[in-house]
């Protein structure tokens, strides 16, 4: 059931929108400046030199789930003008 | 499909809690994983560290967050009790009325030159102090008045003598008036009102040969406009509702008037007739050229008048006056009485 969903929201572009909505949000709310300055700290531990995609990402990811969402969840479900769709 | 439209019983509600947090934590990893690319490029295109300066400088522009003061350390209101000197008057203006002081006291402001001249020109009313002609005539309008309290502020004789606009005028009004100007150095002031039973003959005379003269009764301003000797009577005639317009002027004609040849001639014609068949109409008009038949003598066509000292002006003033005739009525007369 979930591929269901997911499968429709990508189809109905209603994903993109989600995601562009989230990352407003988190931008909106310090989230992305914390998650940065979390990520100077990696990069002055690590050397400027030698960081790559995947330290950071495995640095940064569970900080980033772990910051509180749960506002953002239920904001993002109940996202004003979202557009009418078909019933399952 | 809408989330929200979702039914919220028990079991789907969980279910469709998970379901929602499912997609979130997705969202939210695609968030990160983007800011992780964006930070692993500005690292390795080296742009990741370009705020951060050496240490003196981070220090030196810290933001500050002292009470009474602002993020940049600076004091708000520093300069609110500080006191000037101005350097015109040498005394000490508080800092915020620093600027519109200097603008008075200097002279140089939009509003200063106005307030000074409506303040000089108020002394010098008061003072009654009887200025130079000239001035008066450049700088005034058409127009000058009996009330000295009304007229005080067109008073421009004492305008800044160093404001532009003087010099402009000046010249522009030079050219015009420049000639009847010295030609009637007279004593009396513009401004501060004319009366014709203050003047002398004489100078009632060299007035109105040069000038209109004509005393307006609602704002008692007297007429300034330069006459020309010949031109006006036939010009005035137009807008008459006289068909003779030239036999009225002789009907008004001063005996010894030498100066308009054309109403002499007509002067002897018609010296009764078209003032009695006018009397009804023209009330007024005759009373300009009565004096000797004494007193405002309203009807008659006295024509042949013998008071001739102020014939020619009567002649001239009239032709220009046609226009308003009701307006000299009241003064003329007693003026004329004056003279005989």
């Amino acid at each position: 059931m979930k591929a269901a969903v997911n499968q429709k929201l990508t189809e109905m572009g209603e994903r993109d929108r989600l995601k562009e909505l989230l990352r407003a949000k988190l931008t909106e709310c310090g989230w992305k400046d914390q998650m940065k300055a979390h990520c100077k700290e990696v990069i002055k531990q690590k050397g400027l030199e030698h960081v790559t995609v995947e330290d950071l990402v495995v640095e940064i990811t569970p900080k980033g789930r772990g910051t509180d969402h749960c506002c953002l969840t239920s904001a993002l479900i109940t996202a004003p003008g979202r557009p009418p769709s078909t019933s399952r | 499909m809408k989330m929200e439209d979702m039914p919220l019983s028990g079991p789907d509600n969980t279910k469709l809690e998970s379901l929602v947090h499912d997609i979130y934590s997705e969202l939210v990893e695609d968030a990160c994983l983007g800011l992780c690319f964006e930070v692993h490029r500005a690292v390795k295109q080296g742009y990741f560290f370009l705020d951060e300066t050496d240490q003196e400088s981070m220090k030196e522009f810290e933001i500050v967050d002292q009470p009474g003061v602002d993020i940049f350390g600076q004091v708000y209101n520093q300069w609110k009790n500080k006191e000037c000197e101005c350097p015109n008057c040498k005394r000490l203006i508080a800092a915020s009325r620093f600027a519109p002081h200097l603008e008075k006291c200097l002279g140089m402001g939009r509003n200063s030159s106005r307030i000074a001249n409506r303040r000089l020109a108020s002394n010098n009313n008061m003072s009654k102090s009887e200025s130079d002609q000239e001035d008066n005539d450049d700088l005034n309008d058409n127009d000058w008045s009996y009330g000295a309290e009304k007229k005080a502020k067109k008073r421009k004789s004492d305008k800044n003598q160093n404001s532009p606009r003087r010099s402009k005028s000046m010249k522009h009004k030079n050219g015009e008036l420049g000639t009847i100007v010295t030609s009637e150095p007279y004593k009396y002031n513009f401004n501060t009102g004319i009366s014709y039973e203050t003047l002398g003959p004489d100078e009632v005379r060299s007035l109105l040969t040069t000038q209109c003269g004509v005393i307006s009764e609602h704002t008692k301003k007297m007429c300034t406009r330069p006459t020309l000797p010949d031109a006006d009577p036939v010009v005035e005639n137009d807008g008459f509702d006289i068909p003779d317009g030239q036999t009225l002027m002789s009907r008004l004609q001063w005996e010894d008037s030498s100066d308009i040849s054309p109403t002499d001639s007509a002067s002897s014609k018609a010296s009764t007739n078209p003032s009695d068949s006018r009397r009804p109409k023209k009330k007024k008009r005759p009373s300009l050229g009565l004096n000797s038949g004494g007193g405002g003598g309203g009807g008659g066509g006295s024509s042949s008048l013998t008071g001739g000292s102020s014939s020619s002006q009567s002649n001239i003033s009239l032709s220009t006056k046609k226009k308003r005739p009701k307006l000299s009525a009241p003064s003329i007369p007693s003026i004329y009485d004056d003279l005989n």
